[in-house]
């Protein structure tokens, strides 16, 4: 090869070297950012390590993901040797057909494997829970529920690690002397013996490399895990890809930066020892004592289980009583959760869903872990009508009469067995003033190509569809076919018009804060934790009308902690808690004393008054409010076409 | 008078700081079976690389016809090799294994003009087919090389290389990964082939009862340089140093000193040999084959020893003696038990004179006899360098 | 006694039946009833309106597919070709990546792909996007200007209506990267690149270097000699590139909703969809991942079974 060429090959790994790199590095800067932006350099800061360490959820998840990674990693190497040596010995045969099984997790795509073992559980667990109860009415006994958590998570990584493992260890046993075990038994071995004495030896590279590529496997995970940890178990990059649908924090960056100095460093280590044990091999005279490899591995062993009990240490993963609940993101002040923990010892997973859509299909893939749920209206009164929820005890939520009567006997719980409200707001359009000429009053604004790309359109299908018929001057509860398709084709037109950047939900905040958009459609109290962030922001609801909706917690039948969940929910309604939460949220409470007495805390907080032109965003006036419309829960062949719609909506 | 065909003109070659060919000049004739003969790391197979054109000599020139071809690539040179493990390509069967180098379009010059020319289909068929009989391989067209025997690819390696028709043909160690038996009729049809297509063979190998039996002229190398070159019998019978008389075939080599012309002297005793030409009173290496001694009863004896251990060989028996201390390998075809003495006579003839060289003392005592023998008689025994890649 | 051994597989096979058999029957299952858990194919009929989804799942993997082949077989076989020392540590950075998890380095692009992301800052602060603006502004009267002369013409010879864009954007302030479909494509590459390496580079750089030596010698150039041993007998490990890049491309949701927002709907994302997302429809969804799976495997299969030959050669 003459040097051009070379230099020419050089210079082409070296560029995608660069592309390989380069997103990392990016990220990795900005994780020293003394600033939320992760595109705008304001200095040099510390400050989202520190506030890293701080998040239990993140710390938590990367807690579980190494946690998994390690057991599932360590089981399926010793599992996978265990078969690979069985399928070794076997008959063609049987082994064919048994390795084209065990094929099947590594050539199916992970959404599959993810999603047929989701049904898998879901099934099963549904099957033993209503058994266990039925046998605990019956006979007095208390027989536990199943439900998906760190247990599932487990299995499904062993499943698809087995294979990487068998697939690195079969070769070996292969090309192994078949006579060296005849050997070992002549030199009077047992079996057993001729395995660990002659066998393990001879394919320990092939073990060690499928515990490698299980590990590396079960820590790039996200598809699998996403299906099957259930509602109480996050790994990180399901973490992760909740935060990238709400607000996102450079705290993604500090995690990413020291996971992949740790990967690095460990990677240095584990080469360098490499070389060292060449270079004696190529000159045994100057030979170090045999003992300095095992002393690597051990170090390594150690370094990998000091962090472990670092995180164990952080995460304070050490109370028994735990509750879980789904709610909305940037949807509850993290403070009342550890204050809730702290008096209680009970912790806390809080999950988020995107839409009530997809909190209706979380609660019925979630493998019935979840406790506490916040649906608004419409989605309660579908998930009571189909039996999902339990009646409440009000005796242990004494915080109930705190809630206002007009947020009581609602059309969702007529006779107010299953609810407790948590908010309450409206829908509107939330636009950037500098960005558009003129102010918005209208919803056609959603659908005018003039805002060509610069139109977030809410994702999901019944606000999203609501607003168009709003626009058209339809009700929201409309049951006419003609009118919803209609209401669809105005959405579809826009969409191929080009009008909508994107659809969003939590996703809103960065794009409006950022100016990323001019346009949004969202709710009331997230505005206004956006105005905070970018005072061009505006909020209207338009003069077609709009949208009033409550949120309300419920618990779920198959609740595996009930007692906690009364807890939670009578201390979310204090007066106290209500307030700190609408300073956090900005959503409004149904807590009529705390809501009359939100400006008076405002100014005892920040020593100004609240701006009441904010206030009445928070709290729409009756004015407001008789414009508005409640969703009302939708007859099973509205919602139908309702989906049907919005997926065809999707994909066109 | 053969035509001289390939030369090489002081070529050097080095890897980093060793020298790996040390000033190697070499002509090779039309038609001839040369053979390049060395222990492991002695450069032939670099030298067999450097006419193949997979290596450019750090200097030196190489001369095909008279024409310098160093830089020129493999591809275009009218040479082919057999390599050491035969590099069958794995993907095709042997019948396009042969036709690998026949369906490669050449260029040509036609009327001026440069052309690529494609064989046609059936002058490629009917070739490979002739080329398969000539390597009593016919029928096997359609098997997978990975279904062979080692003698079988071993043909089909040789056919792949001479369907091309080249005028010189390399072999590296060809014969290195079979066994004795396969080995040795290989040897002869190998010799039947060269003769048969009258082409010049280059061949490498560590083996001398392999270079003896097939050559035309063996060049001995060691440590980059070349020895001896010769006819088989003249490098046996005329050893131009300690090296090469150990190397090939087994030599008891002594210290000796030439008084005069065809007077020598050691084991402070003067014996009649055939040289001349050495400076009076030279040092010189006196080798003594052991085939070529003569046990006779004690007291007729020239040099009297005692047995110290004898194995039977089939033919004869390796015997060594002791003389005062000094250990020679003695083959008969009679029996001395261990213990008794013997005498024994040198002819003139039997007596090789040589001057010193680097080699002396070196080689030729046989008192650690066994350990050496063990070593000749390993064919998988290699030291470490350059060339040790057919171990495996 | 050989049997006995066998028994050592005995837990694992279990467990395949019970976490890899067992759930791909209730897929099964599920693809083919309703909700009522009565039998039914309308599951499949109803998969007629996504055929888009498919086309463009499909469309998208094939694309990335071929990008990564692209430019992953000639690193792969440059890299073969390095010193020993070069080789480890270019393996270790190609690695490296994927040890962080691929979520995040999806995340990193976000920030250089938005519209008011590094790369359109960059590209402002240089002066690319003004540039772009001129050409396009350039263009539209250069447009103007046939239409009015040899588009009008040729309308008025033919009697068509033809006339040439004339409205390219000229007040562009950024430049529309996020949210297209080049945007996953390029997700999808970043991350799985080092899937079509790895195989590739394995087993290039196992072939038998004398194997090229003996092409060189029977008359090959080096380009012959690439195309006649070292491609044909580098095809397993492209093969086995291809399937681990294109599998994991047809099927995301994560890279086609971070970086595709969610105007870029691919068959993961429909899947998901009906599982956790906004129209919950297992049914609908098993009956999806079941074609998906069943295409994949018949393309793979058909793969195979063309690369057959050179796999067992490989295996010698």
């Amino acid at each position: 090869m003459n040097g051009k060429n070379r230099f020419g090959g050089r210079l082409a790994m070296a560029l995608v070297f660069v592309f390989l790199y380069a997103p990392i590095f990016v990220l990795m800067v900005f994780s020293f950012n003394d600033s939320t932006s992760r595109t705008v350099w304001q200095g040099f800061s510390l400050h989202w390590y520190q506030e890293l360490f701080q998040d239990g959820i993140i710390i938590n998840s990367l807690y579980t993901t190494l946690l998994v990674a390690l057991l599932s990693s360590l089981i399926a190497t010793v599992a996978g040797t265990f078969a690979a040596v069985g399928f070794y010995n076997m008959k063609r045969r049987w082994r064919t057909p048994l390795m084209t099984i065990n094929n099947i997790p590594m050539t199916n795509a992970d959404i599959v494997t993810g999603v047929s073992m989701c049904l898998l559980f879901v099934a099963a667990f549904g099957a033993w829970n209503s058994f266990a109860q039925q046998i605990n009415t019956a006979s007095g006994t208390s027989l536990p529920t199943l439900a998906m958590g760190f247990g599932t998570l487990l299995i499904a990584h062993i499943t698809f690690n087995i294979p990487y493992v068998i697939l690195s260890v079969g070769p070996k046993l292969r090309q192994m002397d078949k006579n060296l075990v005849e050997a070992a038994q002549d030199l009077g071995c047992t079996w057993m013996q001729a395995f660990f004495k002659v066998v393990l030896p001879e394919i320990k590279p092939g073990v060690v490399n499928g515990l490698l590529i299980a590990f590396t496997m079960s820590v790039d995970d996200f598809v699998i895990s996403y299906f099957t940890a259930g509602p109480a178990t996050s790994t990180l990059a399901m973490t992760i890809y909740g935060m990238t649908k709400k607000r996102i924090s450079p705290k993604i960056n500090a995690v990413s930066t020291l996971l992949f100095v740790t990967v690095l460093l460990l990677l240095v280590i584990v080469n360098l020892r490499e070389a060292g044990q060449e270079r004696r091999r190529k000159h045994p005279g100057r030979a170090a004592s045999p003992g300095s490899s095992r002393r690597g591995t051990v170090l390594g062993a150690g370094a990998l289980a000091a962090v472990i009990l670092a995180l164990v240490l952080l995460s304070r993963q050490n109370s028994a009583r735990v509750l879980n609940i789904c709610g909305w993101g940037e949807n509850i002040d993290p403070a009342l959760i550890e204050q809730f923990q702290e008096e209680t010892g009970i912790r806390v997973n809080y999950q988020t869903a995107e839409s009530n859509e997809a909190m209706y299909s979380k609660v019925l893939m979630g493998g019935s872990g979840y406790d506490v749920i916040v649906p608004s209206d419409y989605m309660v009164s579908q998930m009571r009508q189909e039996g999902l929820l339990a009646e409440l005890n009000y005796d242990n939520i004494p915080n109930f009469q705190l809630i206002g009567d007009a947020y009581k006997n609602l059309p969702y719980d007529p006779e107010n067995r299953y609810t407790v409200p948590y908010t309450w707001g409206t829908l509107g359009i939330i636009y950037n003033t500098t960005m558009v000429d003129e102010p918005i009053t209208s919803w056609s604004a959603l659908f005018d190509p003039q805002y060509a790309g610069q139109v977030l359109m809410i994702n999901n299908p019944r606000d999203a569809i609501g607003v168009a018929l709003l626009y058209l001057g339809y009700s929201v509860n409309t049951t006419d076919e003609g009118e919803i398709r209609e209401a669809y084709e105005l959405l579809r037109q826009a969409k191929a018009d080009g009008v909508y950047q994107s659809f969003v939900m939590d996703e809103v905040y960065d794009k409006m804060e950022a100016g990323e958009a001019a346009i949004a459609v969202y709710y009331a109290g997230d505005f206004l934790a956006m105005h905070e962030n970018n005072p061009d922001l505006a909020y209207v609801v338009p003069q077609e009308g709009s949208n009033w909706f409550v949120d309300a917690m419920c618990v779920l039948k198959d609740a595996p902690h009930k007692e906690e969940a009364e807890l939670w929910i009578n201390f979310i309604c204090s007066t106290d808690s209500c307030l700190a939460n609408m300073d956090y949220i900005w959503y409004a409470s149904p807590n009529a004393r705390a809501l009359a007495e939100y400006p008076a805390y405002y100014k005892s907080l920040y020593g100004e008054e609240m701006d009441p032109a904010l206030y009445e965003i928070m709290a729409a006036p009756a004015e407001v409010l008789a414009g508005c419309e409640s969703y009302d829960a939708l007859p099973a062949e509205v919602g139908d076409l309702y989906k049907n719609l919005w997926t065809e909506l999707g994909i066109g | 008078m053969a035509k001289e065909l390939i030369r090489l003109v002081d070529c050097c070659m080095s890897y980093d700081d060793t020298q790996v060919l040390d000033h190697i000049n070499l002509y090779i004739n039309d038609r001839e079976f040369l053979t390049l003969l060395g222990p492991s790391g002695c450069g032939k197979t670099t030298t067999l690389r450097i006419i193949g054109g997979f290596t450019t000599p750090t200097s030196g020139k190489v001369l095909f016809d008279g024409q310098e071809i160093s830089s020129l690539p493999p591809h275009l040179r009218q040479v082919n090799t057999v390599f050491q493990r035969y590099a069958l390509f794995p993907h095709l069967n042997v019948f396009e294994n042969v036709a690998f180098g026949l369906r490669i379009p050449r260029r040509e010059e036609i009327n001026g003009k440069k052309k690529k020319v494609k064989l046609p289909e059936e002058e490629i068929r009917r070739r490979v087919l002739e080329m398969l009989e000539v390597v009593s391989l016919k029928g096997f067209e359609e098997r997978h090389v990975g279904e062979l025997s080692g003698g079988q690819q071993q043909r089909v390696a040789i056919a792949r290389a001479l369907v091309n028709r080249p005028k010189v043909l390399l072999l590296d160690e060809p014969l290195g990964a079979l066994d004795l038996r396969l080995r040795k009729d290989m040897q002869s049809e190998l010799k039947r082939i060269q003769q048969q297509m009258g082409i010049t063979f280059i061949y490498v190998t560590h083996d001398q009862e392999e270079a003896l039996a097939m050559s035309d002229t063996i060049v001995v190398m060691d440590q980059g340089r070349i020895q001896q070159i010769g006819t088989p019998e003249d490098v046996y019978n005329e050893p131009k140093n300690a090296f090469v008389a150990d190397f090939i075939g087994e030599s008891n080599i002594l210290d000796g000193i030439m008084h005069q012309d065809y007077v020598v002297e050691f084991f402070n005793r003067k014996f009649k040999c055939l040289d001349k030409g050495f400076a009076p009173m030279e040092p010189v290496d006196v080798v003594i084959r052991p085939e070529d001694v003569d046990i006779v009863p004690v007291e007729e004896g020239q040099l009297r020893g005692t047995v110290t251990a004898v194995t039977f060989k089939g033919v004869h028996y390796d015997t060594i003696v002791d003389f005062k201390g000094y250990k020679w390998l003695i083959q008969t075809t009679d029996y001395h038990p261990v213990g008794r003495e013997i005498g024994i006579v040198l002819n003139p003839d039997d007596i090789h004179i040589m001057h010193k060289s680097s080699y002396s003392g070196m080689f030729g005592d046989y008192s650690s006899y066994s350990e050496e023998y063990d070593e000749i008689n390993d064919p998988t025994y290699v030291e470490d360098g350059e060339e040790a890649g057919y171990e495996e | 006694m050989k049997n006995r051994r066998s028994l050592f597989a005995l837990p694992y096979v279990v467990w395949m039946a019970l976490f890899v058999v067992a759930p791909v029957i209730l897929m099964v299952v599920y693809a083919f009833s309703t909700a009522a858990g009565e039998f039914t194919l309308e599951n499949f009929s109803r998969m007629g309106d996504y055929w888009i989804v498919f086309l463009r799942s499909f469309e998208l993997a094939v694309v990335a597919t071929l990008v990564c082949l692209l430019i992953g077989y000639p690193i792969a076989y440059l890299l073969a070709r390095e010193g020993v020392r070069f080789q480890r540590i270019a393996m270790v950075l190609i690695m490296l990546p994927m040890w962080m998890n691929f979520l995040l380095r999806t995340y990193a692009w976000m920030s250089i792909l938005e519209n008011t992301g590094l790369l359109n800052r960059f590209f402002a602060a240089v002066g690319i996007i003004d540039l772009g603006n001129l050409i396009n502004g350039g263009l539209n009267s250069l447009c103007a200007a046939l239409n009015s002369s040899v588009i009008q013409w040729l309308n008025d010879l033919l009697g068509t209506q033809w006339a040439l864009n004339t409205a390219r954007d000229t007040a562009m302030t950024y430049f529309q990267m996020i949210n297209t479909s080049g945007a996953v494509v390029l997700g999808m590459v970043y991350n799985y690149l080092p899937f079509m390496i790895l195989p590739i580079y394995s087993v290039i750089v196992k072939i038998d270097r004398s194997l090229l030596e003996a092409a060189r010698d029977l008359g090959a150039d080096s380009v012959t000699a690439f195309r006649r041993v070292v491609l044909p007998l580098s095809l397993p490990g492209v093969l086995s590139g291809v399937t681990m890049v294109f599998v994991p491309s047809v099927s995301t949701f994560a890279i086609s909703r971070l970086l595709g927002g969610s105007n870029i709907m691919l068959l993961g994302n429909l899947i998901e969809m009906q599982f956790t997302g906004t129209t919950y429809d297992p049914w609908l969804g098993s009956a999806i991942s079941l074609v998906m799976m069943v295409i994949v495997v018949v393309c793979m299969y058909v793969m195979n079974r063309f690369g057959e030959g050179e796999e067992q050669a490989v295996m010698l």
